[in-house]
């Protein structure tokens, strides 16, 4: 690719200003949608480009005791990682930044952001960001193993690691969500969980802990770490997208390349607001659940479906292969 | 009623929300608002001001004749009212025996100095 | 393990008032608790002794901003007991329509109260939208949508007319048809069971025990209600059943509340038929004859006692009011024993606490070094030390 294409790529489209449009325009959705469901008007359409304005714009506060520059360095990790990650997302045709195995990455990349929410839990020194980053941790370890088994299946699948290569496959063949229905589910919920919504906002309970890790973050930091967690809710769904529903692919050829381009785009912003509807409607349904009683779901049910649906995998794979 | 099915049909529902001050809920005709005093019926019997609870009519002097039920009398006094101050029980209402002072059915009432004092 | 203190209150997201909890946890679970409920001492009972009958009920009202019919009914009732007068049937009623209408508010706004501390935030806005039909009728009757001012020494302040009879009534199907969705609501969603269900448990002995009342008591298994057990207003006359429950828990808690709520709509619809006609009040005497009475009335989150002494004079000499809150502080801090951290909104919440109308004693000291705690005997020497002055003066 011209090197000159490629920084436009990454900077304006799809990439970074892309990206952060939007990302602020899926916080509205989201918001709009829950606060229809819930029988409320919702925020207008520019509240978040407003809140992140405004959030820049405040005093910074640093709680005694705090180490600075990490507290301030921690949320702008956050960010560029879960920017990064969005880079090897296929949003037009295939990403050009991809490679075999951008899929293991951009998993990576994606935890980043909650390892980072316990960082500033324990760099808080505030006895509820310290509860709501042991919190967070203890989450990510019961439901990233089942989200990463079901993300990592379309691969074996496929047989490659490389997100491009699935879309691809999917366009001859049919979409991992039919295919596997279960680790489609069961990435829905991790994605759920991935982005701490209801029933699984426990690192940040309000009525228990007041905002968990976000609690003594003011001013830049929570606008930077907010704007983090919007654009992991692109990445995320971007990502199931691309692995379960087919990305921005269409299955039959229109004949131009820009035509292609634009249908492929269109169809990118469909189904990760479909996905952004399912994690709504998920979110608007359910209260919080305890830790406890997430660590009995998600090792006894979610970890065992993944694994089911594993072995469904494999056996239909070998079949396949046999075949 | 099915959670799901609410919360899907209440996406095509109009929000239950009144956005406020565009639109006003409907002022029922009871409704307790804002005192207001009828000056010319008022006869200076500080009933009001005896009754109310958060004494927030005070009678100043203010001498006047009016004519009450055909009857010329000379009143001494007529009430001011905190208005800032009033709880909107109707009690002065109740005790009133001209119909001077009644609540009227205005519910917005704001300022920042509670001894605001008006007629 | 070691034991930590984790403090929640005077200020906290889950608390809506102040109120301080030193909760003793063992890694998750919760072995211990004390509480300080006295941060908004108002001085009201004071302030109450000091208006004469006419002027004291809308400043009683204002103990509570929820069940402010409850404290008025309560106090007037207690009031007419010591006059010795009747207050006509059609006054009767119309206390009754109010008082269910309030107590229908209330258990909606704790409904959505309990939703939101468990993060179920839908439940929440859905109530407080069904809880404006409800304000509406207590609008329309008495003119405001909180502090209704319904009550006065002898009767009531407001007739309910045919119109506002037949308005009330219009509006009652759809907020039934919308508590029946609540309770089917509630008996399905797994969150809400995950959450309810084995929390804060209370067992009937304890419920006895530590003397609570209301709701509380009732989903424990102990049938108690004023209403029924004490009769006053008009609810001797009405059809209606005690709800009770023995899960014990928040969810049993939930089961008799949204219980009450049916019930309470049946008797707002018994009542707005069956209205008597008649006088809405009788000329009340300016003076209390020297005596004293216990008002005990069946508020929204359990019985709620005015004790009021009179001495010949226009004013009150003593009142003294113990809210239902009180009554069933102790009982959390038994509940909370043995439960998880994360469950402490929830099972404070269960009990409908309303904590300024609770504070009923404040200790100053000018120094500001002693800790505000009484001991019983401090009380009890305070108390014959005050007799003492009474009885020389």
């Amino acid at each position: 690719m011209d090197p000159l294409l490629l920084v436009l790529y990454i900077l304006l489209f799809p990439g970074i200003l892309f990206l952060l449009v939007y990302a602020l325009f899926l916080e509205y959705v989201d918001r709009k949608i829950l606060a229809r469901m819930q029988n409320r008007v919702g925020p207008p359409l520019l509240q978040p480009l407003a809140d992140l304005v405004k959030m820049l714009g405040k005093e910074v506060i640093d709680p005694r005791g705090v180490d600075r520059g990490a507290f301030d360095a921690a949320p702008l990790l956050a960010f560029a990682s879960v920017v990064t990650a969005f880079l090897y997302i296929p949003v037009v045709g295939t990403s050009p930044l991809s490679f075999e195995g951008d899929l293991v990455l951009v998993l990576y990349l994606l935890t980043i952001p909650t390892v980072i929410l316990f960082l500033m839990g324990w760099l808080s020194r505030n006895v509820y960001s310290t509860v709501g980053g042991v919190r967070a941790v203890t989450q990510l370890f019961i439901y990233e193993v089942p989200f990463f088994l079901a993300l990592l299946l379309p691969a074996m699948m496929a047989g490659s690691w490389n997100i491009s290569t699935i879309v691809q496959w999917q366009q001859g063949h049919l979409w991992f969500a039919v295919l596997q229905p279960i680790g489609f589910v069961i990435a829905i919920i991790g994605l759920q969980a991935k982005l701490e919504r209801t029933p699984f906002d426990i690192p940040e309970a309000e009525t228990e802990i007041v905002a968990g890790p976000w609690t003594e973050l003011t001013g830049r930091r929570l606008a930077v770490l907010h704007l983090a967690m919007d654009i992991s809710l692109v990445v995320g769904s971007g990502l199931v997208a691309a692995l379960f529903l087919g990305g921005p692919l269409l299955p039959w050829d229109l004949g131009n390349a820009w035509l292609n381009g634009v249908a492929g785009f269109l169809l990118f912003l469909v189904k990760t607001l479909a996905i952004l509807l399912v994690l709504v409607t998920f979110k608007a349904a359910t209260g919080r659940i305890r830790i406890d009683q997430l660590n009995d779901i998600g090792w006894k049910y979610i970890a065992g479906a993944a694994l089911i649906q594993a072995a469904g995998v494999l056996i239909l794979s070998a079949w396949w292969v046999s075949t | 009623m099915s959670l799901l099915g609410d919360l899907i049909s209440n996406l095509f529902r109009k929000p239950g929300t009144v956005l406020f001050p565009a639109e006003n809920l409907p002022v029922p005709e009871c409704f307790r608002g804002r005192i207001r005093i009828t000056e010319d019926k008022c006869i200076g019997c500080s009933r009001c001001a005896l009754v109310c609870p958060s004494q927030c009519i005070l009678m100043v002097p203010d001498q006047k004749e009016i004519e009450v039920k055909g009857r010329k009398i000379t009143r001494k006094k007529r009430p001011r009212v905190k208005v800032l101050r009033c709880i909107r029980c109707g009690l002065c209402e109740d005790a009133c025996p001209s119909e001077a002072i009644h609540l009227t059915r205005e519910f917005s009432v704001s300022g920042t100095v509670c001894e605001t004092e008006e007629m | 393990m070691a034991r930590v203190i984790v403090p929640v209150g005077p200020q906290h997201p889950a608390l809506k008032e102040p109120v301080n909890f030193r909760i003793i946890a063992e890694g998750e679970t919760i072995v211990g608790l004390e509480l300080d409920v006295s941060y908004n001492h108002r001085g009201i009972e004071k302030a109450a002794e000091q208006r004469d009958f006419t002027r004291v009920v809308p400043l009683l009202e204002r103990i509570c901003g929820i069940c402010s019919h409850s404290h008025g009914t309560a106090f007037v009732k207690g009031i007419e007991e010591i006059m010795a007068i009747a207050v006509p049937p059609r006054a009767e009623y119309i206390r009754t329509i109010i008082a269910e209408l309030e107590r229908i508010h209330s258990h909606l706004l704790w409904l959505g109260v309990a939703a939101h501390e468990i993060g179920w935030n839908t439940l929440f806005m859905w109530t407080w939208r069904d809880r404006e039909a409800v304000q509406d009728i207590l609008e329309e009757i008495s003119g405001n949508r909180v502090n209704y001012g319904m009550n006065i020494v002898g009767g009531v302040r407001r007739d309910i007319t045919p119109e506002l009879n037949k308005a009330a009534l219009d509006r009652l199907p759809a907020l039934e048809a919308q508590i029946a969705g609540y309770v089917e609501l509630l008996k399905k969603q797994e969150t809400v069971l995950l959450r309810f269900q084995g929390v804060g448990r209370l067992t009937r002995e304890q419920a006895l025990t530590y003397g609570t009342v209301g709701p509380t008591a009732r989903s424990s298994g102990v049938e108690y209600d004023i209403r029924r057990d004490d009769p006053y207003c008009a609810y001797a006359e009405v059809p209606w059943d005690v709800v009770t429950d023995t899960h014990g828990d928040v969810y049993g808690k939930t089961i008799v509340r949204i219980g009450e709520l049916r019930e309470s709509v049946r008797i707002v619809r018994y009542c707005l038929e069956h209205l008597p006609e008649g006088d809405i009040t009788v000329k009340a005497p300016r003076n209390a004859p020297t005596g004293h009475a216990l008002s005990r009335y069946e508020a929204p989150r359990g019985e709620l006692s005015h004790y009021i002494r009179t001495n010949g004079t226009d004013k009150a000499d003593r009142l003294d009011v113990r809210t239902p809150t009180l009554a069933n502080w102790t009982s959390v801090a038994a509940s909370l024993v043995n439960q998880n951290l994360a469950d402490i909104p929830v099972i404070i919440a269960a009990i409908d606490p309303c904590l300024s109308c609770t504070s009923r004693l404040t200790v100053l000291n000018p120094q500001r070094t002693s800790s505000t705690e009484m001991t019983w005997e401090d009380l009890r020497r305070r108390a014959r030390e005050l007799n003492r002055e009474r009885e020389r003066c």
